[in-house]
């Protein structure tokens, strides 16, 4: 069984997961003294995208800041054509699906596990939780909200990490200077680490108290996308369950054609959400990430995914 | 009902094509609710939460809202840790009880709030931290110093220090010194200068305890004690000059 070319739509879909990726980082970046007190409120973007931040922070303090409504844009495109947020745009959810897809696990394996589970509505639960202890005035939201997880450990962890580093590589190779009589390592790494330095690296290495915690958790979210692809999005996330909930109906549609169908299995085994693209009738759409690898991986193209209005309704 | 053909495809969020059912159960449902409620007061019943104790290390970064608003705002999302430019705002373990794991605390030995950035609350996304205008951020008291008088060294050591007063930002100092006689261990008379605070003018930035020579238990250090977000959490009755 050879594997089949990933379709332009699939394509399409990584071009924008990297390009989300690439503005979470920008923006990131941005979020510093630079070098004047004033930071363009746009680094707080993706938390304006959010509304499981704008409801939980509603219900809790019954103020919202009025930047947080710009996440009624996703919450009502969810509504309307489902859950594309998690697939496309959802910076966490790419890096779950970059490692998920590292996980080396074989076709027979993802076959057998790929099919929805009863507990991923976990996530609904966890959602319900927290939306009720904010309704009691208690947000704790930022645990699991994907954002605050992600800005949290990218902040406190991974950005000092990768600084500190990086300080080490480069210093190591300026004190040990290795070369090839008169080509020097350090003409050349010396340049590198001053451009990564004014654009990227901050300007002194942050140190942060209580980070083994935010680590421990950061860490172990990630690794069990090697146990299940997308483990967070399917069981944990609750930004998932309320996009998940809001899309639970939408427009747009996947079919399977049981005529077409041979029952190989491609279609559950690359699913990112479990949504069940195999299983007539059964495809649940709010579970379902529009991530299009079922469409693209089926050899008999078997799979259609489309509007799917109401005709002749009564 | 006749629905009119332009408008027939709204019916499809009424009547799906396939009812596409999210089964969570009544049952399950109930649980989770009683959980989120049950969570709530738990955490609530904690010493730490809701303003029964005032944790000194509770000090929250300028703008911030009283605390009970503050745990209903803040979403733990570590804007404000990464935008410090001194490297204050940390996420706290137990500064906040449980309710607080990963919301910001400032720690002073580690960085200090500058004077002239009020960075923090531009880029909250809540507005836990409230957008304040500079000129008003620098008259927002985030806690009070107080001097260590074991550990500072004009006051315990005999030496002459001066360097927590030469840094404090406020306009009219917040530090002032008193001159003192005291006698070194060579017995000889030396003239130094005591420090207090003046808790009016104090705003708990803590580039004092920051700054002291001190390295690990400062002579000078900030509690939140004043601080303007929560009334509760005063120590002055009135100030002393009236």
């Amino acid at each position: 069984m050879t594997r089949r070319k990933a379709s332009w739509l699939v394509w399409l879909r990584r071009f924008t997961q990297a390009a989300f990726v690439l503005l979470f980082i920008a923006v990131f970046l941005q979020a510093q003294y630079q070098p004047v007190n004033q930071t363009g409120r746009h680094v707080k973007l993706f938390f304006l995208l959010d509304p499981f931040v704008l409801i939980s922070s509603w219900l809790a303090s019954h103020t919202v800041a009025s930047g947080l409504l710009f996440s009624l844009l996703p919450l009502g495109f969810t509504f309307i054509f489902g859950r594309w947020f998690c697939g496309w745009v959802c910076p966490f959810g790419s890096l779950h699906n970059l490692l998920s897809s590292w996980s080396g696990q074989t076709t027979k394996v993802k076959i057998a596990t790929g099919g929805y589970s009863r507990w991923q509505k976990t996530k609904y639960y966890l959602l319900l939780v927290l939306l009720v202890s904010s309704l009691f005035g208690l947000n704790l939201a930022g645990w699991f909200d994907p954002f605050s997880v992600l800005y949290r450990s990218t902040a406190t962890v991974l950005y000092p990490a990768v600084n500190d580093g990086l300080k080490s590589l480069f210093g190591w190779i300026y004190q040990a200077d290795p070369g090839l009589g008169p080509l020097k390592v350090t003409s050349v790494s010396e340049p590198v680490y001053e451009f990564l330095r004014r654009t990227v690296l901050p300007a002194a290495q942050p140190y942060f108290y209580g980070t083994a915690l935010v680590a421990v958790f950061f860490f172990a979210v990630i690794l069990l996308n090697f146990y299940r692809a997308r483990f967070w999005c399917r069981y944990i996330c609750p930004l998932g369950a309320l996009l998940g909930i809001a899309g639970k109906n939408p427009l747009i549609q996947i079919e399977r054609s049981s005529e077409l169908c041979n029952q190989c299995g491609l279609c559950v085994a690359n699913c990112q959400g479990a949504a069940d693209p195999h299983v007539p009738g059964s495809w649940k759409p709010a579970e379902c990430f529009y991530c299009w690898n079922c469409h693209s991986e089926c050899p008999k193209r078997a799979v259609s995914i489309g509007l799917h209005l109401t005709r002749g309704a009564k | 009902m006749k629905v009119p053909a332009t408008l027939r495809w709204l019916l499809h969020f009424f009547r799906p094509p396939q009812p596409q059912r999210l089964d969570l159960g009544r049952r399950s449902l109930l649980l989770a609710g009683a959980a989120g409620v049950g969570s709530t007061l738990l955490v609530r019943t904690s010493a730490q939460g809701e303003g029964h104790t005032f944790n000194p290390e509770l000090i929250r970064p300028p703008g911030s809202v009283a605390e009970d608003e503050f745990l209903g705002k803040c979403i733990r999302c570590g804007e404000c840790m990464k935008v410090c430019p001194t490297n204050a705002i940390h996420p706290a373990v137990t500064e906040g009880g449980i309710a607080g794991l990963w919301t910001p605390v400032l720690k002073m030995k580690l960085g200090y709030c500058d004077y002239e950035c009020n960075l923090c609350s531009q880029v909250c996304p809540t507005q836990a931290i409230q957008d304040t205008a500079l000129e008003e951020k620098q008259r927002i008291r985030i806690g009070t110093a107080f001097f260590d008088r074991n550990r500072c060294l004009p006051w315990a050591s005999a030496r002459a220090c001066i360097v927590c007063e030469e840094h404090c930002p406020t306009p009219k100092k917040a530090i002032w010194f008193q001159d003192v006689q005291v006698i070194t261990p060579d017995g000889n008379n030396l003239s130094v200068k005591q420090p207090h605070v003046n808790p009016d003018l104090c705003i708990g930035c803590g580039i004092c305890q920051n700054k002291c020579p001190i390295t690990d238990e400062r002579g000078v250090y900030v509690t939140s004690v004043g601080e303007t977000r929560n009334p509760g959490n005063q120590a002055l009755l009135d100030s002393g000059d009236g």
